[in-house]
């Protein structure tokens, strides 16, 4: 820490993700916890991309300095530092799924390693998990509340009800209204627990073994005897592992694994413009808001084979020197942090490809549109019911496009995706300095008026048609499945 | 809505225009002129500081401007734009030997303040074709729209414009009067001096003389500061009317006179009291714990919601701004001045603000004949939003501005601005540090002499206009207007009541058959 705040004294540098990643591999755990945990308070490190990128190197970190080999402790030191993590900077919410996917990787290693040896008490665990559902319908009620108990945002956490398909629309607009029913909630949770819902069909077998994966968050936090019991059944299995085993290495492991989650990071816009050909046609109008290096680079991509027109839209007041410098240069950071990341020829602006940039106010949105073709949006966060946390004036773009039946088109890597549902949009929504909209030097205008700057919108899912990530393309309403696949239940509450 | 004051806008937009604006030639010169600049002197021996070319066709359009008005000392006989064609044509010879001096020319003592340059008429259609040699055009989208550039001095305006309108142009294409209603009165005003000093020539009567040779040259200098707002062209259509209308017996002073008080009645009836009753009905749209959302800045919205106020209904307003031209700061201003709770968001903002929100009052620009609301650009969006929200949109519009043209989308019909306007000065500062990363062409092309090492030093606000300007493929849009889709409006206040989107044209017809 010292020697990294010496260092930003003589170069003048502002902290940021460069100097954090620097500092890390000098710097103990804990302190870099703390370093980190400041960073994200003072907004220092923000937006999704460098948020995932400090995480996962700062729970590579966690891990390697872990003692031991009890799976169980892993985890809860991985939670607890998820945990300060989340709560320093809730809006983030890109920090909790890197937590939550390193959990995950965590108890794949563990699951691994379960699979090989006899699953004899699969069919018992089955069961059980099918007689407990009754109870814990009548419990669920309790999830948003444990889950505010350390975070201040009130999400309902993606429950195995909710994962199912048909209950999807319900569940977005409704979430904590449908817990009060529990006529419904009893028939949907025992689909939900018949079927291990959140598991890919192919591993229908080899996954039953873990306990109750649907239904482990409610356990977990039940005050009930069956629910107290099953989570002991968890811990115990868990503890299993910590046993010596000669064959699985836990810990390398799991930094495999979180390496492989950085590569992921690195790869996503790549994998995202691979699939740009695929949606963008010749001639098309396209438009698109902020700054965003994922949807530049998918429509530099697609700019390498098509001739296209590009629209964009500034996002005024928070990113349109971004969005300035983006459209001019191909960059939109231009202070710090590109050293790191410099890939040379792939800061190109898409003026520079031949393509035609039209950049306009955020208030021209309405009357350009019937003249654009597809929208293309950059994402903040993407929420489990296919809604999403975008740049300010996202809302209006995407309704406009809804009206004039454009295609909205969401560019996201993998790592955005979350496993929350929305049950109250508003706490998602960070909100901004208000002497970007109105300059303080404007003192009794700022005195006599309040004025807002939020710096998000929420875009329900109605009025997005196609997800693009670096799994490809989906329907808003497959989303749910996706988070399934990449996140345990038993996780979803850090 | 005051009377335009001659004085410092006139000044100020003068000095900048060497500075920001190309240089406005006149059309006529450059029709002339390009066919010739082979043969004659070329640029050479100018000074070559700026863009040589540039520079000194502002020098030749100055001293030909100052030429045409000194022949021109005489009363109008035929039409101006032919007077200017051929003198310029006369002039070029002259203006080119002399244009060097052009600008340290004293000014002659015939002079008034408010008029420091002489006017010379500007063909419109030649000038948009010349603009766009310099200057890209908004393609795509806008290519079909006028774009010719504002005029932001007098210098480009034919003889016989009358100060006060020049004055008034100015203040047009400066925004300082801005808002249809105001423009709208402002104009109205300012053609009162210009009948009251028009003096009816021999041989032919002010009914058939007064239009063709006094008011034409007046709004043919309004349109080229800024394109004429609708309630404009309805006002200029109805004071057309009243003046071709005159008995040709009538003595010359009654005939000004009834023409004066005809005006009066027609801002009274029209806005004054208009506004009066559209403040009465829509003050009772709106009730106790309201929080009422309106966009950019209208003049009748304001007097409703202060009005609302002092009648003690307690609500709160919520105002939705956009840039650049921020009209809505002073409207939230104003709004807190008077007491009232007021809240601000930007465009971005909108959707947060739209649910807060209870009711959207919003001011029209124009009616159109199909129910559509022609307004300041980012009103469809917020009405959309709010519509989606279920809220009441109220448009509050006298039905002066009510139009019987029909538009379907906002690009067809539109008004086109600089698009270096949506860059403010704190925007064009924050946009420096990118130069060292700018495309190397882009530099060069601009022919940039500094190199790259002291460049982010030496880079100024200023340039980052040119960068946008120099840039290959980009550019930046700016209209000033959209159309709003009648179905998300669910009420229009006019002064003949309460009516649906749909029943504008009938009360256009009736306001316009009256007579």
């Amino acid at each position: 820490m010292a020697r990294d705040m010496a260092q930003a004294a003589v170069t003048i540098v502002t902290p940021g993700l460069s100097t954090f990643l620097k500092s890390l591999k000098t710097t103990p755990v804990e302190p870099s916890i703390e370093n980190f945990i400041s960073l994200l308070k003072r907004r220092q490190i923000r937006n999704s991309r460098p948020c995932a990128i400090a995480t996962t190197a700062l729970l590579h970190r966690v891990v390697g300095e872990f003692k031991g080999r009890d799976a169980g402790k892993l985890i809860e030191r991985i939670r607890e530092v998820g945990r300060r993590l989340v709560s320093a900077q809730p809006h983030e919410v890109v920090v909790g799924n890197i937590v939550r996917r390193v959990l995950g990787l965590v108890r794949e290693v563990v699951d691994d390693s379960k699979d090989s040896e006899t699953n004899a008490n699969s069919e018992i665990a089955q069961i059980s998990q099918q007689e407990q559902s009754p109870s814990q319908s009548a419990h669920r009620p309790n999830l948003s509340s444990t889950i505010s108990s350390f975070s201040p945002l009130k999400h309902a956490a993606a429950e195995p009800g909710q994962l199912h398909a048909s209950r999807q629309s319900e569940a977005t607009s409704e979430s904590r209204e449908l817990l009060k029913r529990p006529m419904l909630s009893h028939s949907y949770t025992s689909i939900a627990a018949g079927v291990p819902m959140s598991h890919s069909l192919f591993g229908l077998f080899s996954y039953q073994d873990t306990p109750s994966a649907s239904n482990t968050p409610t356990g977990h936090h039940s005050p009930t005897g069956k629910g107290g019991a099953l989570t002991s059944h968890n811990l115990e299995k868990l503890a299993d592992f910590s046993k010596p085993n000669a064959r699985v290495d836990l810990k390398a492991e799991v930094m495999d694994g979180i390496r492989e989650l950085q590569d992921e990071l690195e790869q996503s816009d790549e994998q995202i413009a691979s699939n740009a050909l695929d949606h963008i046609h010749s001639n098309e109008i396209i438009l698109t808001h902020t700054a965003s290096t994922s949807v530049q680079r998918f429509l530099l991509n697609a700019a390498r084979k098509r001739k296209f027109t590009v629209v964009h839209a500034e996002t005024h007041p928070h990113d349109h020197t971004a969005t300035h410098g983006i459209v001019l240069t191909g960059r939109k950071r231009y202070n710090e942090e590109h050293d790191d990341d410099d890939e040379g020829s792939s800061w190109k602006p898409l003026i520079a490809a031949g393509i035609e940039v039209y950049v306009i106010p955020d208030s021209h949105v309405f009357a350009i549109m019937s003249r654009v073709n597809k929208v293309i949006l950059a994402t903040h966060t993407v929420l489990a019911n296919g809604g999403l946390i975008a740049a300010a004036g996202a809302a209006m773009i995407a309704r406009a496009a809804k009206e004039h039946q454009t295609p909205v088109v969401v560019i996201s890597g993998m790592y955005k995706l979350s496993p929350l549902y929305p049950s109250d949009t508003d706490e998602l929504i960070e909100y901004g300095d208000a002497g970007s909209v109105v300059p303080f030097e404007d003192g009794e205008f700022v005195d006599r008026v309040d004025v807002e700057n939020p710096l998000y919108d929420y875009v329900p899912a109605d009025l997005v048609s196609l997800y693009i990530t670096n799994l490809g393309g989906h329907a808003p309403s497959y989303l749910y499945r996706i988070v399934a696949d990449h996140y345990r239940q038993e996780d979803i509450t850090l | 809505m005051s009377e335009p004051v001659a004085g410092n806008p006139v000044q100020a937009s003068d000095t900048t225009n060497g500075a920001s604006a190309p240089p406005p030639e006149t059309g006529a010169t450059n029709g002339s002129q390009t066919p010739s600049s082979a043969g004659a002197p070329a640029p050479g021996p100018e000074p070559k500081k700026l863009s040589a070319a540039e520079l000194k066709k502002q020098k030749q359009a100055e001293k030909q401007a100052r030429r045409a008005q000194a022949k021109a000392a005489g009363p109008p006989e035929t039409n101006p734009r032919e007077i200017s064609a051929k003198e310029s044509q006369k002039q070029v010879k002259d203006s080119k030997q002399a244009s060097k001096d052009g600008k340290s020319k004293p000014t002659p003592p015939w002079r008034r303040p408010s008029q420091p340059t002489v006017p010379v008429f500007k063909d419109a259609k030649k000038e948009a074709k010349d603009s766009t040699q310099g200057k890209k055009l908004p393609g795509l989208f806008f290519g079909h729209l006028y774009t010719e550039r504002r005029e932001h001095s007098v210098t480009g305006a034919t003889k016989g414009v009358h100060p006060a309108v020049l004055a008034l142009g100015l203040q047009y294409s400066s925004y300082e009067i801005c808002g249809s209603t105001a423009r709208l009165v402002a104009m109205l005003l300012a053609f009162k001096p210009v009948i009251e000093t028009y003096e009816t020539p021999e041989g032919t009567s002010l009914a058939r003389h007064f239009i063709s040779h006094q008011l034409s040259p007046q709004i043919d200098y309004l349109r080229s500061c800024r394109p004429l707002s609708v309630g404009m062209s309805n006002a200029i259509r109805w004071l057309k009317d009243v003046i071709i209308k005159i008995d040709p017996a009538t003595a010359e002073e009654d005939a000004k006179r009834d023409i004066l008080s005809s005006i009066d009645d027609f801002i009274r009836d029209r806005v004054t009291v208009a506004d009066k009753l559209i403040e009465e009905y829509g003050e009772k749209k709106i009730e106790d714990g309201d929080v009422i959302l309106t966009y950019a800045a209208s003049s009748i919205v304001e007097k409703t919601l202060i009005r609302a106020h002092k009648a003690g209904r307690s609500f709160s307003v919520i105002v939705v701004d956009s840039k650049p031209l921020f009209e809505g700061k002073r409207l939230a201003r104003k709004l807190a001045y008077h007491g009232l709770s007021v809240k601000y968001f930007l465009i971005t903002g909108a959707s947060h603000a739209v649910k807060q929100a209870s009711k959207v009052f919003l001011g029209a620009h124009a009616m159109m004949s199909n129910g559509r609301l022609y307004s300041r650009v980012g009103t469809a969006g917020v009405a959309m939003l709010a519509h989606a929200q279920s809220l009441p949109v109220i448009v509050l519009c006298e039905s002066v501005k009510f139009t019987e043209r029909v538009a379907l989308d906002s690009i067809v019909g539109n008004e086109l601005a600089p698009a270096e306007e949506l860059l403010s000065e704190s925007e064009r500062k924050d946009m420096l540090p990118l130069k060292p990363y700018l495309p190397s062409g882009l530099l060069a092309r601009l022919g940039a002499p500094e190199g790259e090492g002291d460049g982010e030093k030496r880079a100024e606000p200023g340039d980052v206009v040119k960068w946008i300007e120099g840039a290959e493929n980009l550019q930046m849009l700016q209209v000033l207007y959209d159309v709003t889709p009648a179905e998300y409006i669910d009420i229009v206040v006019t002064e003949h009541g309460s009516l649906p989107p749909t029943s504008v044209p009938v009360v256009q017809f009736m306001s316009t058959d009256k007579k």
